[in-house]
């Protein structure tokens, strides 16, 4: 071993920054790729990153972890594990890979454009290890579903989904473009490293490794958790670009960059983990609700944070905390009635057994979603499924492109949109806040048209349902359907008894 | 993982034989079985030529606009990208398992010099020339990290841009052996050695290295796509390589420093894989288009002579050393170095 320890030498592999001669300092960091609000460059030289790695230490830990979840994976690819799994699991599994391996690769270019535009070298090293930390996480969450094609064809999509105008893949490709692909790189580090990382994934994927470990899904709680360690690391890119910009009077700035952002990672979210925790997941292995996750790991963690950094929570907590009550079970009433219009096979879910767990969850539940339930689960006991299938399009919220589920008003039976006009034409959103980050900036958003627009604009002819679909580049091998066979309708509660005992 | 891949390729047919069974990417276009690098790489960036605009924001927002000018715009185009295979065909696994190797190897080397009492035995007027030759290339060495790390956001496939993530990636590791040997040298030589402001200005100020930073301060603006992969991996970066590995190697070893000469050999072992992809990367552009030859050529001649200027800048230096070498004999070395180089792609 060298003798000299990491602390030793290491701020000078981090002191690369100089004043430009030849070419002026605009140009090297022009505004369209890192959006500067006036800090003074040499401000940013002093920015500290909290977790230190040199590329030597960064190769010996990353081929041993490597080594270690291929080798699960190798293991496991000879067993039968993956058959035995709840069909539930295996739709979270299946949209996961749809909506996150490729986007995982997506962040391999945001971090490289940190590598490149940030601001100062020790950032710049930072975003370099953490644009070859996403290579491996796109790679890796690649190359596991391609594992399971001979499993099921909708494991293609992991590697798909991203080309196609599926409205799943646009809703995630929406927010990922504008977080971190398309994102300038000051921006990148607060909405990516430090709104969604930290806020979100850092935990979700801890949550998730123990959730796989738990159904036995040894394979993708081994890949989970050792993303979830790289992720650890290069989410701290956000905390001292955030310090940065609050020492030097930007707060305003750096609350808005984090609020334009948060609200769409918790749609995200909703749709994606809210779906798994409280209907896909095999009852038996739920730990918690959603609402509990969200509320004890996320809400107050990032509340923690945001009070030691002097900053404040947004100004839509409010409206984000009663939606943690409905929305995820609106968007899975959705998801799963245009089960044809997605990747996976979304799971009912509500078994008598699984609606008194929601019940006892979310007070209300058999009253408000219960009802639509009955309805459903009477036509499927008749042999109507034919009823329980969609024959027109949802409205899609212009912001975060996700079908817009929200009663605005309870009473009314029908959805009232949030409203914005700009440049002569009408927007619909979802929520306030969608309306809101759409207002905030109108022109990154205006001239990008949902799947909604695309249809009434005559993009997709004829306009049939069965065209929509083959424009969302879905095939019948492809199309979800109920993940169980319509299985939980005819469950009673004394069958669940029976089979426990 | 390549045995596993074909083990399942040959059972890829159920039982009954009824339905043959996905064995590969839909979007995968061959017949043949993907290979486990191919599996991880091919069309990643669905995103390249999008109507209408790359990115799911406004055709207009400013990195729609970016990605439009300067990737899709640039003169650099083929039919398919995709087709290219880098002939080290590295996934983020074998790059770090190689490179951890790699990196055991210098543990291990800079060990052994240690035991020795390496530092304390050069002579200070062989530390004297380090300080100002050697140390300040942490700067020059971070641009060229930057520099790869732009064109591989912007290169038109992931089969280009990852080579170009690990090229960013072994300039960082160069340059933090680099700082590491100017903390440890500073332990017996003095402490100016690790100063970085006196390093900084060094850098800004030293007439030798002007022509060098402004050659770099140039390469972060170019901002075409294959006009910052050209000027960066055509141009700056072999001559650059060719005069701090190869050159360097051979004066550190003249002036009995056999560490940092067995160093640098080891970081050219990096420089040839990179110069490998993009040899094999011109030669798939200019076998589909040739006219590529003049548009290449063009660029190779903006940039060559700013190149060569910085070379001999430092090539001064290389005769202010205990053991010195001519400024002549460096430039020869470059020169020939670099001839040989674009040679190998008919561009000299």
């Amino acid at each position: 071993m060298p003798k000299l320890e990491r602390s030793a030498y290491y701020d000078l592999t981090r002191d690369m920054n100089w004043r430009f001669k030849y070419v002026r300092a605009e140009e090297v960091f022009p505004q369209e790729m890192v959006h500067n609000p006036e800090v003074p460059y040499e401000e940013w030289w002093k920015w500290d990153e909290p977790y230190k790695v040199t590329y030597r230490e960064y190769v010996y830990n990353q081929s041993e972890k490597d080594h270690g979840v291929y080798s699960v994976k190798a293991a496991i690819a000879r067993s039968k594990l993956f058959d035995a799994l709840d069909n539930g699991w295996k739709a979270a599994l299946t949209a996961h890979y749809g909506a996150i391996a490729l986007p995982e690769y997506l962040a391999s270019i945001g971090e490289s454009r940190m590598a490149r535009f940030g601001l100062g070298a020790s950032w710049r090293n930072m975003a370099t290890y953490g644009c070859l930390d996403e290579t491996r996480h796109g790679q890796i969450q690649v190359y596991f579903p391609y594992g399971l094609l001979d499993k099921h064809p909708q494991f293609d999509w992991a590697h798909k989904a991203f080309h196609t105008n599926e409205w799943g893949a646009i809703a995630a490709r929406s927010m990922f473009d504008r977080m971190f692909t398309a994102n300038d790189a000051l921006s990148t580090a607060i909405q990516l490293t430090f709104t969604f990382e930290t806020g979100f994934t850092n935990l979700q994927f801890l949550g998730m490794a123990a959730d796989a470990m738990d159904v036995g899904d040894v394979e993708f709680g081994a890949l989970i958790s050792s993303i979830q360690t790289d992720e650890s690391r290069h989410a701290q890119i956000g905390e001292p670009t955030l310090r940065i910009l609050l020492k030097n009077g930007k707060k305003k700035e750096a609350q808005r960059l984090v609020e334009t952002m948060w609200w769409r990672a918790w749609h995200i979210f909703a749709l994606l983990t809210g779906l798994s925790m409280d209907y896909y997941t095999p009852l038996e292995h739920r730990s918690m609700s959603f609402k509990e996750f969200m509320e004890e790991w996320v809400l107050r963690q990032f509340l923690d944070m945001f009070r030691d950094l002097g900053m404040d929570p947004p100004w839509y907590w409010d409206i984000m905390r009663d939606e943690m009550n409905w929305y995820q079970h609106g968007l899975h009433l959705g998801v799963w009635f245009w089960r044809p219009t997605v990747w996976w096979n979304p799971d009912g879910g509500v078994s008598e057994a699984e609606r008194e767990w929601l019940e006892e969850k979310y007070p209300g539940w058999n009253d408000t979603f219960g009802r639509y339930w009955d309805v459903i689960t009477e036509n499927i006991r008749n042999g109507q499924t034919e009823k329980t299938l969609p024959q027109t399009l949802p409205l899609v919220c212009n912001m975060c492109h996700i079908p817009i589920v929200t009663l605005s008003d309870p009473k009314q039976k029908h959805n009232a949109p949030y409203v914005s006009e700009y440049n002569g034409r009408r927007y619909l959103f979802c929520s306030e806040p969608c309306k809101w980050i759409f207002d905030v900036e109108p022109e990154k958003y205006a001239g990008y048209l949902s799947i909604v627009d695309r249809f009434l604009a005559g993009h997709i002819q004829p306009p049939t349902l069965e065209n929509v679909l083959a424009y969302m580049g879905l095939t019948p091998d492809i199309w979800g359907r109920d993940a169980d066979n319509y299985a939980w309708a005819f469950q009673k509660k004394v069958d669940q008894a029976a089979v426990g005992n | 993982m390549s045995k596993e891949s074909g083990a399942r390729a040959r059972g890829d047919r159920q039982v009954g034989g009824l339905r043959r069974k996905r064995k590969a990417w839909s979007l995968w276009e061959e017949r043949r079985v993907p290979s486990d690098y191919e599996v991880v790489s091919h069309r990643f960036h669905y995103h390249f030529r999008r109507e209408p605009a790359p990115f799911d924001l406004d055709p207009n927002h400013p990195i729609n606009r970016w990605y439009l000018k300067h990737r899709e715009g640039s003169p650099f185009q083929v039919d398919d990208w995709e087709q290219f295979r880098d002939p080290a065909r590295l996934t983020y696994k074998d790059y770090v398992t190689l490179q951890k190797d790699r990196e055991l190897y210098v543990d291990q080397l800079i060990d052994d010099f240690e035991r020795e009492d390496h530092y304390r035995r050069l002579p200070k007027a062989w530390v004297d020339l380090l300080e100002v030759l050697y140390i300040p290339s942490r700067f020059s060495g971070h641009v060229l990290q930057m520099s790869a790390m732009y064109w591989a956001q912007m290169a038109p496939s992931a089969y280009i841009t990852n080579a170009g993530y690990f090229q960013g990636a072994d300039e960082l590791r160069r340059l933090q052996r680099s700082a590491y040997i100017a903390k440890a040298l500073s332990l017996d030589h003095g402490e100016h050695l690790a100063d970085s402001e006196r390093t900084r200005a060094i850098w800004e100020d030293d007439p030798h290295w002007q022509p060098m930073r402004e050659v770099m301060e140039k390469l972060l603006i170019a901002y075409d796509w294959g006009e910052s992969f050209v000027a960066t991996n055509l141009v700056v970066k072999p001559v650059y390589d060719a005069l701090m590995n190869v050159a360097f190697s051979g004066l550190a070893e003249q002036n009995g420093d056999d560490l940092l000469h067995l160093m640098h050999r080891d970081f050219q072992l990096d420089s040839e894989r990179a110069a490998n992809f993009t040899v094999a990367l011109v030669r798939y552009a200019t076998e589909r288009v040739s006219d590529h030859r003049r548009l290449l050529g063009e660029w190779i001649e903006k940039w060559r002579e700013p190149a060569y200027r910085a070379a001999e800048g430092l090539a001064a230096l290389f005769e202010k050393a205990p053991h010195g070498m001519a400024k002549e004999a460096v430039m020869d070395l470059v020169r020939a170095s670099h001839r040989t180089f674009l040679e190998r792609m008919g561009l000299a």
